[in-house]
């Protein structure tokens, strides 16, 4: 199933650590994590609270400095690469701004990159599209739904032609049903786009559902426990979740997760 | 007593004098306290606290002695003397550009560091530097801005000790409102003090109206999306 021969790694963390200084003392937030994302792939990070995984997408964006070991972007160093625009970093909550419309919300990274204002509009109109959102750009954040607001999100981290899309839980404060549609239009999105694509997820369907490959993490420290390469095919239409294979997947994730719940 | 209202030319210049200094003392401040107290907020540097500390401070200048610092910079034999702007229009200008930047400088920096908290993190994510986002920082506390504004204009046109000093209180020339006000009262003529009070407190009102219109209108725009 997978690749690994001719493709380049887009992410490679070899042995990182990163402990947080608190007040209560150091917290280990990272321990000898070793992940290598090729291009392309569609990566999900699995696990409780406090097990890392937001952590580690934080340390791609360069939002946070591992401790120790190594980790590439593009083969650059993680501050590098942010320099260099390589990545789209889609937050928790929406995080659009209540006092700008949606295609100014958008314009808002275009803007302080200094693009042209024709280049704006253009690209403003052009992932609008890509999200499904044509025709809503003069509407305010609070005019749109819950998930409406998390496709323009994820339009403004589109915006700049990143080759890479890091996501925070994205859907996280979604319901089930708004979840499962958006979960189908990001992997028509992923297909047509071809980015590589870090997610970060509680929901097991969901990781299962959207991945080429699972990490699965656990706490106290973050660890990876187990690195799925899932064997579903790439055109997943959402009933896919209901063959053996789906759900086979879905046992070893949950596997994964208990496992490293046992080490407490 | 406020028939005076009634197209007294002198009265009228006099109003019209007071809005021009208070105007133009309130753009330059803009100009100067806007990208001021901008940078001050996204800037990490040593000291940065203390200077936070003493622009607030600056806020509550006593007006009579900005009035006398700058009458010393202007005088004949001051450092600035040779320029001849003592009693001029512009003198009143410069005090109060002295006494309002502060103001706007403060009120900016305020404004600009909460919002540009809100941003901070999709900021650090585009990987640019603090600095190249002020322009669209002061773009979008624009409301806001305004208010600040406002509050300097208020300071400017209400003000006596600083225009009564570097003006002079010159018939025709530095008349301004509070100083004529000031200067009618000792003298007796109480009409024409009360008419220019009755002016004062109008502009004190409409200014003051403006601000809350401004202020609920950000406010509007700020709580809308919950």
């Amino acid at each position: 199933m997978n690749t690994e021969s001719n493709t380049q790694p887009v992410i490679e963390a070899r042995q990182l650590d990163l402990v947080f200084q608190t007040n209560d003392g150091p917290v280990q937030a990272l321990r000898d994590v070793n992940l290598t994302v090729n291009k392309g792939d569609f990566v999900s990070f699995i696990g409780p609270s406090g097990c890392g995984k937001t952590t580690f997408l934080r340390c791609v964006a360069a939002l946070e400095t591992p401790t120790g070991g190594s980790l590439s972007v593009n083969g650059m160093t993680p501050d590098e690469a942010r320099r260099n625009r390589a990545y789209g970093y889609v937050f928790q909550a929406a995080g659009l701004y209540p006092w700008r419309t949606i295609a100014k919300n958008i314009k808002l990274p275009l803007e302080i990159m200094g693009y042209s204002r024709d280049e704006q509009e253009e690209r403003v109109r052009k992932v609008l599209e890509l999200v499904d959102l044509k025709g809503f750009g003069e509407k305010f954040p609070w005019q749109l739904s819950g998930g409406m607001q998390q496709r323009a999100s994820i339009a403004r981290a589109l915006a700049f032609d990143a080759d890479i899309l890091l996501m925070d839980e994205p859907f996280g404060a979604l319901d089930e049903i708004v979840r499962d549609h958006l979960n189908e239009q990001l992997l028509a999105l992923w297909a047509r786009t071809e980015k590589t694509i870090g997610f970060v997820t509680h929901s097991i369907p969901e990781a299962v559902y959207l991945s080429t490959k699972i990490v699965v993490m656990s706490p106290r420290p973050g660890r990876i426990t187990d690195v799925i390469d899932s064997p579903l095919p790439k055109e997943r239409p959402l009933d896919i979740r209901d063959t053996p294979e789906f759900i086979e997947v879905a046992h070893r994730v949950r596997e994964g997760l208990r496992a490293g719940h046992l080490d407490d | 007593m406020l028939l005076i209202l009634q197209g007294d030319a002198e009265l009228w210049a006099i109003v019209l004098l007071s809005l021009r200094v208070s105007l133009m003392a309130v753009l330059i401040s803009a100009v100067i306290g806007m990208p001021l107290g901008a940078a001050l907020a996204v800037s990490r540097f040593p000291g940065r606290r203390g200077v936070i500390v003493l622009v607030n401070a600056l806020m509550g200048l006593p007006p009579v002695v900005v009035g006398l610092l700058v009458y010393l910079m202007l005088s004949r034999s001051g450092p600035l003397g040779v320029l001849q702007l003592l009693y001029t229009p512009t003198a009143m200008i410069i005090a109060q550009v002295v006494l309002v930047t502060p103001i706007v400088a403060a009120l900016t920096r305020q404004v600009i560091e909460m919002l540009a908290e809100e941003y901070s993190e999709q900021l650090r994510s585009l990987g640019v530097s603090r600095l190249a986002s002020v322009p669209t920082l002061l773009w979008d506390a624009r409301l806001a801005l305004v208010t600040a504004l406002l509050a300097g204009f208020g300071r400017a046109i209400a003000e006596v000790g600083a225009v009564i000093i570097v003006g002079g209180n010159i018939n025709h020339v530095t008349r301004v409102m509070t100083t004529t006000i000031a200067l009618e009262t000792s003298r007796g003529n109480l009409a024409l003090a009360l008419a220019l009070g009755a002016i004062l407190i109008g502009i004190a009102v409409a200014v003051n109206a403006l601000v809350s219109a401004v202020s609920l209108r950000a406010e509007h725009e700020g709580l809308t999306h919950a």
